[in-house]
């Protein structure tokens, strides 16, 4: 085949692929333009997902006749005053929204500049440019697209339905919403308000809080932790949700940079290294953070869609996000988030109170579920396990006050599982493994970080069968393991010898201690760090040593496990990142008996 | 059945069972003790289906016959009566148990005798007879080295077998938990030249101290490879031994440690103690410091405390620096019944021999500690 020269429209279309993908693109282009020329209220409506038509209509500056024709044309903007890539203040640079939105759907615009007496109204139809005529527009503009990848027929086929295109239109909306509460925002989905969002008051900070909670949900406000810390040329604010509120999915870390949302390698690694030995492998916070950069210092123009941006200094920025949010977190202490406590509320509460009156009827599968909940079954044998024990020595127990600590003074143990303690306004439900394991791999960290670990060498070695690529693995590793005090050797095919163990350890199951390491190891991102990979093994170990459930504590040993908790950073969670305790309020409590 | 016993002989034979008795039975029947009345006797039996434990104790029966009640209340009942009361045992026609003393009734809820699990036979062929006080001996110098991680079951008993030696054959106790190890050793009673090697469980151990504490007389230990019984004073212990291979033990006890050191092991032993305190640390790491005619210990926290102590000591070699669990020593410091410790050290990361000046039968071997 002969090489020939692309017809312009042609050129048009793929680019536009490039940077309209699916109608949330488009929605974002347009709210991103709307945002850039300073309005206070953005309204979208979507139809079809956003590919039959799409609304987005503005309050802000608004454009002159001369200006919608300008706007439609290739590589024309208004943003780069002096052609200056590297000072970049708007989330717009480019002069490629508006024409590669026009060469793939049927594109009105409508606009009225600030102060102006008439309104121009301007068509584009898959690339063609209309003549712009008056038009009915009260201020700001409105862009409607219409059958959207209607010229390229390839593109529509990749479409997901119309609920999956909304749910991505809406995801771009909540994104910019977060980082702009002083704007509101609202979207009708196929006639349905589907998001209301009004400007927020109060500082800036207050301001961010609440547009968090209402986009993030309340759990996020309730749970969330105020980040601020600066360095010469950058600041980040934002907030960071407490390790307990985790999600399975990474989607819940917002980031911004300059106001523009990204999805950046950098700083979401940043993120987890921050929080790393607060959480399982599995599990991710939830945070919105926003980077104040000087332009100069990053540059956003490395992705189509503006979704990842280059730092000048990506150690500076890395270093300044896990440090902020590792001093945030520390000060948070033992602190563990509320959902846990309501969710617990909310779970019993439905059986239990009807505000209908009706206690039979409908309601028999939840009444079963919430008496599972109480599991009578298990207490009567906690009654004579572990249960009278505390209860025999009310003397200790009553010699702590529980008004006088966080987390109170310890009144039962049940299930010798959970430790209950009486606060100055509720109930603690401790897991005493959960609390134990945390404790013990705070010391083992400790240790590590003055010292290094004391190891007892062993008389009788021990030998450990694994598989042949578990044993590889753990020998691979021998060196960082030696510095958490196990030595290991390899001894014949697929098992190890172990030669020295962290004599913190004491008498332990090291046949448990080495398979788990093996599958922890292997089942390791080869993209950790190596001092991720040593807290994992911490946690393990800890885990391996710690108080398990089943165990009969004294009053005095549950007092003592709480006020350790207390002191102890990161004590609301176990290394697993599950709770540690739950508290519930009293108000919870009367929740929970329809007193209020 | 109905008879009329000692308070006190019934009371001793009772603690047995309640504590050969576990706490939590899924079978409530375990919980029972089995009480069967015949000629000028009453035996008692208790289960935890490893270990049996039988005692006939003296009584006056007026009828023969037997039942089984909740050990621990019988128990806790006789204890409470008191001192040089008769009690009498009646079982009643609606299967309760009529515990009578003074003028204290208990009526205790019963569980059919024929449900209660029976002993499963088999031949003991080895027989020999040992002075309680041996093997209290071999059980006390031992016991604290036992494993208590059930992973390694084979290190969670005492292991007892016939020993040969150059000066004859001993019959000899070790414990290890593969941190230290305890061999101790006495004269081969007659009948034990043929014993098996086996491996006593930490619970019998217990119990058969228990059952000997405090007495002179021999006691009669029979053994198969799976199976020992001691019989002493109308109780007899039967248990199941574990089932499992004991370490090569003498591979691991080092022969040419040539560092000597001899202290006064009860002064060591509280210098050790104090020097310990400063670390907070479950290990407890102690360094030992040996010098021509001196020891110095040292520990040290995380927290950043420190301590050091200085002894005159018995010691003539090179110098050397070596560090150990100071819970691990103390508690080997403990057995040293003579004035004197005998330590033989090889170098920092070998096993270190202690020897008891005046007890050559007593070895222990600990192993250092990296810190
Ligand atoms: N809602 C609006 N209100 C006022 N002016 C607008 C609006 N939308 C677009 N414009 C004008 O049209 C120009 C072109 O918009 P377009 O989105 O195509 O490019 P851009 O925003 O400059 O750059 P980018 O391609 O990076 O988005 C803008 O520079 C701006 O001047
Ligand atoms: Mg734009």
């Amino acid at each position: 085949m002969p090489i020939r020269r692309l017809p312009d429209e042609l050129i048009s279309r793929i680019a536009a692929g490039e940077v309209i993908e699916r109608p949330a693109a488009a929605v974002k282009e347009l709210v991103e333009n709307a945002l850039d020329a300073g309005a206070r209220r953005i309204d979208v409506t979507l139809a079809g997902g956003g590919q039959r038509s799409l609304i987005v209509s503005d309050d802000g500056h608004g454009m002159s006749r001369a200006e919608l024709l300008l706007a439609v044309e290739r590589h024309a903007t208004s943003k780069l005053p002096e052609d200056d890539l590297v000072n970049i203040r708007t989330l717009g640079f480019r002069g490629e929204a508006l024409p590669s939105i026009g060469a793939v759907s049927r594109l009105r615009l409508q606009s009225r500049a600030r102060g102006a007496g008439e309104a121009w109204a301007l068509d584009v139809d898959a690339g063609a440019v209309g003549a712009p005529a008056p038009a009915a527009q009260p201020g700001g503009t409105r862009v409607e697209v219409h059958d959207l990848f209607y010229p390229v027929p390839a593109r529509l086929k990749f479409l997901k339905n119309a609920r999956t295109e909304s749910g991505h239109a809406s995801d771009a909306i909540k994104r910019l919403a977060m980082a702009h509460p002083n704007v509101a925002f609202s979207l009708v989905d196929d006639e349905r308000t589907v998001l209301t969002l009004p400007t927020t008051l109060g500082d800036q900070s207050e301001q961010r809080l609440e547009r968090l909670g209402r986009v993030l949900g309340r759990d996020f406000a309730d749970n969330a932790l105020k980040v601020a810390a600066e360095r010469p040329g950058v600041r980040l604010s934002g907030f960071i949700g407490l390790p307990t509120l985790n999600r399975a999915g990474a989607q819940w870390q917002y980031l911004f940079v300059n106001g523009r949302p990204v999805r950046d390698r950098l700083l979401l690694g940043a993120v987890r290294g921050a929080y790393q030995d607060l959480l399982a492998r599995d599990r991710h916070p939830m945070v919105a953070l926003f980077l104040d950069i000087d332009p100069a210092d990053v540059d956003v123009n490395v992705h189509p869609t503006k979704a990842e941006v280059r730092f000048r200094d990506g150690a500076l920025v890395r270093g300044l996000i896990v440090g902020a949010l590792r001093h945030t977190l520390a000060e948070a202490g033992h602190r563990a988030s509320t959902t846990v406590g309501i969710a617990t509320v909310e779970a019993a509460r439905p059986a239990f109170f009807h505000p209908g009156g009706n206690y039979g009827g409908g309601s028999q599968p939840r009444l079963a579920d919430a008496m599972r909940f109480q599991a009578p079954s298990g207490m009567a044998a906690g009654r004579q396990a572990g249960y009278d024990a505390p209860a025999g020595r009310p003397e200790a127990v009553a010699q702590v006050n529980g008004s006088a600590y966080p987390l109170g003074a310890a009144r039962a143990q049940l299930h010798t599982t959970y430790v209950v303690a009486e606060t100055a306004d509720g109930v603690v439900i401790v897991d005493q493994h959960a609390a134990h394991e945390r404790l013990v791999f705070e010391r083992i960290k400790a240790a590590l970080a003055s010292t290094g670990v004391a190891r007892q060498l062993l008389l009788v070695p021990e030998i450990v069968e694994l598989g042949s690529a578990e044993a590889d693995h753990l020998l691979a590793r021998g060196e960082e393991l030696a510095a958490l005090g196990l030595v290991i050797e390899a001894f014949g095919d697929g098992a190890v010898v172990v030669r020295e163990v962290p004599a913190l350890l004491g008498d332990t199951d090291l046949q448990g201690l080495l398979r788990d390491l093996a599958d922890d190891l292997a089942g390791f991102d080869q993209a950790l760090s190596l001092h991720d990979r040593l807290s994992e093994v911490c946690a393990t170990m800890a885990c391996h040593s710690s108080v398990r459930a089943g165990r009969v504590l004294s009053s005095a040993e549950m007092n003592a496990l709480l006020r350790e908790m207390e002191a102890t950073p990161h004590a609301g969670q176990c290394g697993h990142g599950r709770p540690t305790y739950v508290e519930l309020k009293l108000s919870d409590i009367e929740r929970l008996f329809g007193r209020r | 059945m109905k008879l009329r016993i000692e308070r006190a002989a019934l009371l001793k034979s009772l603690q047995h069972m309640q504590s050969v008795v576990e706490r939590r039975n899924t079978i409530p029947i375990l919980s029972n003790v089995l009480l069967d009345a015949s000629g000028a006797k009453l035996a008692l039996t208790a289960t935890d289906l490893d270990l049996w434990m039988v005692e006939h104790v003296a009584a006056t029966v007026e009828q023969p016959g037997g039942t089984t009640v909740p050990a621990q209340t019988l128990y806790d009942i006789v204890r409470k009566l008191p001192d040089g009361a008769e009690v009498e045992l009646v079982t009643e026609t609606d299967g309760r148990l009529l515990v009578r003393a003074g003028r204290s009734r208990f009526h205790l809820p019963s569980l059919d005798r024929e449900d209660f699990p029976l002993m499963p036979d088999g031949d003991l062929p080895h027989r020999f007879n040992l002075a309680a006080a041996d093997l209290r001996r071999l059980i006390e110098k031992t016991r604290f080295a036992i494993s208590t991680e059930e992973t390694r079951y084979y290190l969670t008993g005492i292991y007892l077998h016939a020993a040969k030696t150059e000066t004859g054959t001993t019959l000899r106790a070790v414990a290890t938990d593969g941190h230290r190890l305890a061999r101790i050793e006495t004269a081969l009673p007659k009948g034990a030249a043929q014993i098996p090697g086996v491996i006593v469980p930490r619970k019998v151990v217990t119990e058969m101290y228990r059952l000997i504490e405090g007495a002179d007389d021999d006691v009669a230990l029979s053994l198969s490879d799976s199976k020992i019984r001691a019989e002493f004073n109308g109780a007899v212990l039967t248990s199941k031994l574990i089932d499992g291979t004991f370490p090569d033990y003498q591979r691991v006890i080092p022969s040419g440690n040539d560092k000597m050191l001899e202290v006064d092991a009860k002064a060591f032993a509280a210098a050790i103690d104090r020097v310990s305190t400063v670390s907070t640390e479950k290990s407890r790491a102690v360094k030992i410091a040996l010098e021509k005619g001196k020891a110095t210990l040292s520990a040290s926290s995380a927290e950043n405390a420190s301590a050091t102590e200085e002894l005159a000591v018995g010691y003539d070699a090179a110098s050397i620096e070596i560090g150990f669990n100071a819970r691990y020593l103390i508690e080997i410091l403990g057995e040293i019944d003579g004035e004197s410790a005998e330590f033989a050290f090889a170098d920092a990361v070998s096993p270190t021999i202690v020897r008891d000046t005046t007890d050559q039968g007593a070895l222990y071997v600990l192993m250092p500690m990296r810190v």
